[in-house]
């Protein structure tokens, strides 16, 4: 190729990736700035990081959000594996269907699965709260959960757990001994996709808690309402290098993209 | 070590007749060869015996007993699988145990048997080689000995060496057919190759669209097909349709000429097609001096492909033929030659059309 | 047969908890929300509520609704064109001209911002935008004096706040198409006298279509439903039907008529898809 070219093109990705990137560099720099108005010039200070510890609200917040997020991994985890191998070994009537399901949570606005579900818990007196926010982000990280063991499932094909039978091995022996191992990174980028799913929503959360029961993004967007106040730069920035140092993990396991 | 019986075995998928009323016997011991192209019902029918695949009528039986009802993991079978199926996450060695430790044999009798078998399929020593880390060859030879460790009653195989190169497949099939005898197992194979399959089996079963079209010992099977499929299939032919001749042993052929053949003939006007096969054909300058057979055509080479040790002819006889000639003279005929087309009686074989 | 029996049975086992959750969770709230916004009022105890079209009568015929429903679609368009004007060249690059390594970096990079909190960063951008920060003080450089662009609160701001959260899902789905364009196909069109250009017209650009009609559905369809952004970024100027919905089950508590803007919203979604399923089909093996 041209070496203009070359040259275009990785120019290009570069800019691409500055603008990805852009706002969230700001926004950590600024969580160590000790302007309260995030202006420069750049003066190093943790101090905003350290009020963090006397906020009790964002503790709580914080503490609520792993919680569901953690619940949610386990219940979401082994549902959707246990889905995914019922699609992956057997064919039957109406698989279609239960797969077209699957798209639902993922492709309607969030908006109204949120205000829908608020709807109908209040109906049938589930109420608000951390109950109610499990039950939706459940119900959010299935498809992925599904869909990512699926595809591990899929890359082995059904061969090996029929090698087993022919070998002897009760239908039993043959999923402990072969399909757990084989699927277990699959499930394991799964469970971490569930986690993000969870820590990182906003929506559903914001909708189904409380008063006084919220997640950390519901009581970060309030408090962006309100006013700023720097202190949600630094538990931003919390969030987001876990967000993404959960991604990265997530990609040692599951492929993005397909093959190298 | 059993016998298998397969009994009026159909089996459809939606409209599709995957098999139709198939019925084999599998002889203790025997080294048998399900051959047909993609979609006839050999592999169907494999699976079927193995388990994977439930009849919608019929019986399979080993040694006189039913299987209907035995799930696969109770049939006592051994299988290699087309791509192997070996466990990655898993040693040679703990892949070759896998059957026994399932059935819980104590640890030291895995270890004598696995050795064992290691030492029949030539892959002492590589006890602790992960499967990604073998070669084709090495992987279907550790698929087979975990597939023999458990001494099952029967081995079936899906195509085990389609994976391989020309060279390495000749080299597997000998020793395939060499570890067969000593274990002395069934073996029912499946295969789309046809040299495969006459080099390998005891017999054969051609099969065609849910059906078995010829069952036989290869040689029989290949030499006196009873269908122009058969003939066609395994092997090549040339078809000559044509009506029996009031004359005994004769028939007229399409076209103007007579065949000789010494198969039995229908009665005279009858519709007739007859195979005769391009190697059992020889071909000679029409200025040689004339062989004594009644078949004796004589045309012009159109083309002559040269394939090193044989030259194919495509050969004008009225009709165009094939021909397969030994390269012998090292000089192949030119196109526009004539040329005389000469056959035993024997190799006219009559088949239905 | 026993053994079907026995299938049936383990499928269904299989997958039963999976989709009993999400049928309470997701497909029952959908009816229940379709009722609901059939109710006069929202029903308290003590209150009376009764069954009447008023709700959708109201949306369609009071200017507000229409506007607002205008505004958001054409935050969709212009968002999905924008993600388009910036991903598809990236995919085309990741795609054909980046190999080995660096491609799955690239793509690993390109990802992971749009896999962290969608919420953490639109807030993000306000720090970029505000009056006075980064973004002035970047303008400032190269001329000094100058106005606060000011761009924080206006219809811009949530321009640059979506496409910055959906372009990934563009490159993602574009770049699914085009990698499965077989580079043969291209020397094939190079061989037979097509320039570079034309090759790219001609064959890269059609056969990489479902990819960008894919990417166009997965962006319009959250987008014209997004509140979040908006309101962060656009303040005043979020005058769109996610906003709208937000503020009846928050602050102005009329549920009955959120549920039937809600459903109106839907009923465009499903549109949406309605009219896009043949392109949508192929993408569903990639899964």
């Amino acid at each position: 190729m041209a070496k203009v070219g070359v040259i275009l093109v990785r120019g290009y990705l570069a800019l691409l990736l500055l603008f990805l990137y852009l706002p969230i560099t700001v926004m950590i720099v600024m969580a160590f700035n000790q302007s309260a108005l995030y202006q420069m010039p750049f003066v190093f200070d943790l101090k905003w990081f350290a009020a963090l510890q006397d906020n009790q609200k964002l503790l709580d917040a914080g503490f609520n959000t792993v919680m569901i997020a953690l619940i949610n991994t386990v219940i979401a985890t082994t549902l959707g594996t246990l889905a995914a191998l019922a699609f992956a070994r057997y064919s039957f009537r109406g698989k279609t269907l239960l797969q077209l399901l699957l798209f639902p949570p993922i492709t309607i606005p969030w908006l109204i699965i949120g205000n829908s579900m608020l709807v109908m818990f209040y109906w049938i007196y589930l109420g608000r709260g951390l109950h109610a926010m499990l039950l939706g982000h459940v119900a959010l990280s299935l498809p992925y959960v599904i869909i990512v063991v699926g595809a591990r499932f899929r890359s082995f094909g059904t061969t090996l757990e029929e090698a087993a039978a022919t070998l002897g091995a009760s239908p039993w022996q043959a999923f402990w001994r072969i399909t757990v191992p084989i699927m277990a990174p699959g499930m394991v980028a799964a469970a971490l996709f569930a986690f993000a799913v969870s820590f990182d929503q906003f929506v559903i959360s914001y909708f189904l808690a409380a008063p006084g029961v919220t997640t950390l993004p519901v009581e970060i967007y309030t408090a962006i309402r309100k006013g700023y106040t720097p202190e949600i730069n630094a538990i931003s920035t919390v969030i987001i290098v876990v967000s993404m140092g959960l991604m990265l993990l997530v990609s040692r396991f599951y492929r993005f993209g397909g093959e190298r | 070590m059993s016998r298998v019986e397969v009994d009026r075995v159909s089996k459809h998928y939606g409209t599709v007749r995957a098999l139709d009323e198939v019925s084999l016997a599998f002889a203790d011991g025997e080294f048998f060869g399900l051959l047909g192209p993609s979609g006839s019902g050999k592999t169907t029918l494999l699976r079927a015996i193995a388990g994977f695949v439930e009849p919608d009528s019929g019986d399979i039986r080993f040694d006189d007993r039913p299987v209907r009802d035995l799930a696969v993991h109770r049939r006592e079978i051994g299988m290699v699988f087309q791509n192997y199926a070996l466990f990655p996450h898993l040693s040679v060695f703990d892949n070759i145990a896998f059957g026994l430790s399932v059935r819980h044999l104590p640890v030291a009798e895995i270890k004598a048997r696995v050795t064992e078998i290691l030492g029949l399929v030539r892959l002492a020593g590589y006890e602790e080689r992960r499967p990604r880390q073998l070669s084709g060859g090495q992987q279907q030879r550790v698929a087979l000995a975990r597939a023999l460790v458990t001494r099952p009653r029967v081995l079936l195989l899906d195509e085990p060496l389609g994976a391989l190169d020309k060279r390495l497949r000749q080299q597997m099939q000998i020793e395939l057919r060499q570890i067969q005898r000593e274990v002395g197992i069934t073996t029912i194979f499946v295969t789309h190759d046809q040299e495969e399959a006459l080099t390998l089996s005891d017999r054969i079963a051609i099969f065609n669209e849910g059906r078995v079209v010829q069952i036989g010992a290869p040689h029989a099977v290949y030499e006196r097909p009873s269908s122009a499929f058969a003939a066609s299939f395994l092997g090549d032919a040339n078809f000559f349709a044509g009506q029996v001749s009031a004359e005994a042993g004769r028939i007229e052929a399409d076209g103007g000429r007579r065949i000789a053949t010494l198969d039995a003939l229908p009665p005279a006007g009858a519709r007739i097609t007859v195979a005769v096969r391009p190697e059992k054909m020889l071909l000679e300058p029409a200025t040689a001096p004339e062989r004594d057979t009644p078949n004796r055509w004589t045309g012009v080479v159109k083309q002559s492909v040269y394939s090193g040790s044989s030259i194919t002819y495509r050969v004008d006889v009225g009709t165009e033929i094939v021909v397969f000639a030994q390269n012998q003279s090292a000089q192949p005929l030119a196109p526009g030659t004539a040329v005389a087309v000469t056959w035993d009686p024997l190799h006219s074989v009559v088949v239905e059309a | 047969m026993r053994r079907t029996v026995r299938q049936r049975l383990t499928v269904l086992g299989l997958t039963a908890p999976a989709y009993l959750w999400l049928t309470v969770a997701i497909f029952l709230p959908l009816s229940a929300m379709f009722c609901f916004s059939f109710l006069s009022a929202l029903p308290l105890p003590g209150r009376s509520v009764s069954f009447t079209l008023d709700n959708y009568r109201t949306i369609f015929s009071k200017q507000l609704y229409l506007i607002n429903t205008k505004r958001s679609l054409l935050l969709g368009l212009h968002v999905t064109l924008g993600c388009i004007a910036i991903g598809y060249p990236a995919a085309l690059a990741l795609a054909k001209y980046v190999r080995g390594r660096w491609r799955e970096a690239v793509f690993l990079l390109i990802v992971l911002p749009f896999w962290s909190n969608g919420l953490v960063r639109t807030f993000s951008w306000t720090m970029v935008l505000r009056k006075d920060a980064l973004l002035d003080w970047f303008v400032r450089l190269f001329v000094p004096d100058a106005p606060s662009l000011d761009l924080l609160f206006s219809y811009p701001a949530i321009l640059i706040g979506l496409i910055h959260a959906y372009v990934p899902y563009m490159i993602l789905t574009c770049y699914v198409s085009l990698q499965a364009i077989d580079d043969s196909l291209i020397e094939a069109a190079r061989s037979l006298g097509a320039s570079a250009f034309t090759a790219f017209r001609r064959i890269i650009l059609p056969l990489s279509l479902p990819g960008l009609v894919a990417g166009t559905i997965l962006i319009f369809v959250p987008v014209i439903g997004s509140f979040m952004e908006p309101e962060i970024l656009g303040g005043k100027e979020a005058i769109m039907l996610g906003p709208i919905i937000e503020r009846q089950f928050t602050a102005s508590a009329n549920w009955p008529l959120g549920a039937a803007l809600s459903f109106v919203l839907l009923a465009i979604v499903l549109a949406i898809f309605a009219a896009t399923w043949p392109f949508l089909r192929p993408h569903l093996r990639d899964a």
